[in-house]
């Protein structure tokens, strides 16, 4: 055997075995296999990959949630495989269109393509178990409760492309993005639950003859009388319909190139009376503790703080 | 390093239901199963590049400790309650670590998948 043969094939064996040494590595935490990424669901996740993620319960667990987010052009395809529960003693699978935090939604009723009961998909529904649900954003919630231990389930997570996102909940902290609804009635929210200064850096509503912002153009206080606006909201829950408007702008602004909003959530959301192509880009970045808005005198006491 | 949460009062409000779920015009208040000493250990991954076993290690272990439920007025609230919302009360602070957490995993499920590339470009 040649010099260069035998230190082919030794190079060879050398990567096979530091690869199988990687494998049972991998075993530990989570598995990369021929379909898909596989690891345990535990009670309280949260899930940004694909894969197949099993729940079995060692002991009754009756209260349980995993949330579900992908990128914002994306939404989540949940499926449930392998399922061994027992719905008559109280066992029950409910995924959800969007998160539900302390009894609040997002998207929020008012923004949401669906009524709230069609937002829940429940396995053990009294007519044939529904085991599928797609989610109209990039975020979904599964909710379970099992009595039985050896029970349990396997949820798989799949994500599809979504060419007109409405409605994102952001993964990161600080980043950029454009929201575009083109000729449609409705309103989407871009939602960052970090207190962040936020900068509007394109806007494009309604009439408007170029994309460039007008310096010279004034603010209309209240634009709710137009049908094409932004509003930038603040505040302390993920329900955007209850959250305090800081700013709206309607046309074009000037005077307002950032501002910092030190709530647990941001939300730029823009509403669209249909008529036109509306387009808003903006950058958020994550307030320090030592950036946060002063509380002034006099403010709300349960408001966040804006400046 | 470690960071340790104790979390006294999450709550997962509940509707025991096989019924579709009625859309309330004003919602009302979820009925709660409040979880006594729901403890979350967390430990933060610094590094990135520590790959998917520092993630799993500084995972969330999620530790139900007691669940107080009354059956009797169990039954009488699943009643009430079939059409209430299902929720669950998490705070801002304990929803970050998570989403902190998955955030790691995905990079971390990344870094697999480029050496896994890269093994097999290297054939």
């Amino acid at each position: 055997m040649s010099v260069s043969l035998r230190t082919h094939l030794l190079l060879f064996l050398v990567s096979l075995s530091s690869r199988m040494g990687f494998s049972r590595y991998i075993q530990d935490v989570g598995e990369s296999e021929e379909y898909g990424f596989r690891r345990p669901l535990r009670c309280l996740d949260m899930l940004s990959i694909e894969g197949h993620f099993t729940f079995v319960a060692a002991q009754p667990q009756l209260a349980c949630a995993a949330f579900i987010i992908s990128d914002p052009d994306e939404v989540v395809v949940l499926e449930l495989n392998d399922v061994n529960i027992d719905c008559s003693s109280g066992d029950f699978i409910k995924m959800f269109d969007g998160w539900v935090l302390k009894g609040e939604k997002f998207p929020s009723a008012v923004d949401h393509p669906l009524p709230v009961h069609e937002r829940y998909t429940d396995f053990c529904s009294s007519t044939a178990p529904r085991t599928s649900s797609r989610s109209s954003q990039n975020v979904a919630m599964i909710f379970f409760s099992i009595h039985s231990p050896g029970n349990g389930f396997t949820l798989t997570v799949r994500k599809l492309h979504n060419p007109f996102p409405c409605n994102i909940m952001s993964q990161t902290p600080e980043g950029s993005f454009t929201v575009v609804i083109p000729h449609e009635r409705k309103n989407c929210s871009f939602s960052i639950i970090y207190p962040v200064e936020l900068r509007v850096t394109q806007l494009s509503l309604g009439q408007a003859k170029n994309n460039d912002l007008s310096p010279q153009a004034e603010v209309r206080s209240g634009c709710s009388a137009s049908g094409d606006f932004v509003e930038l909201l603040g505040g302390n829950g993920v329900d955007t319909s209850k959250m305090v408007p800081i700013a709206d702008l309607c046309f074009s602004h000037s005077g307002l190139s950032h501002v910092r909003i030190g709530c647990d959530n941001s939300v730029v959301r823009l509403v669209s009376s249909g008529n036109y192509v509306n387009r808003v880009s903006f950058q958020y970045r994550l307030l320090e503790n030592n950036e946060l808005p002063t509380r002034r005198e006099n403010s709300l006491d349960n408001f966040c703080t804006v400046e | 390093h470690l960071i340790t949460l104790n979390e006294q009062n999450v709550h997962l409000n509940m509707a025991v239901s096989t019924t579709s779920i009625r859309a309330p015009s004003v919602t009302p208040g979820p009925q709660t199963l409040p979880l006594q000493k729901l403890f979350l250990q967390l430990a933060s991954s610094a590094s990135l590049s520590s790959t998917s076993a520092a993630v799993n290690r500084g995972w969330l272990q999620l530790t139900q400790q007691h669940l107080r439920a009354q059956e009797e007025e169990d039954g009488e609230k699943e009643k009430r309650s079939d059409d209430l919302p299902i929720s669950l009360d998490l705070t801002f602070h304990l929803l970050r670590e998570v989403l902190e957490m998955a955030r790691a995993e995905q990079v971390s499920q990344q870094v697999e998948n480029n050496r896994k590339m890269m093994d097999n470009f290297g054939k």
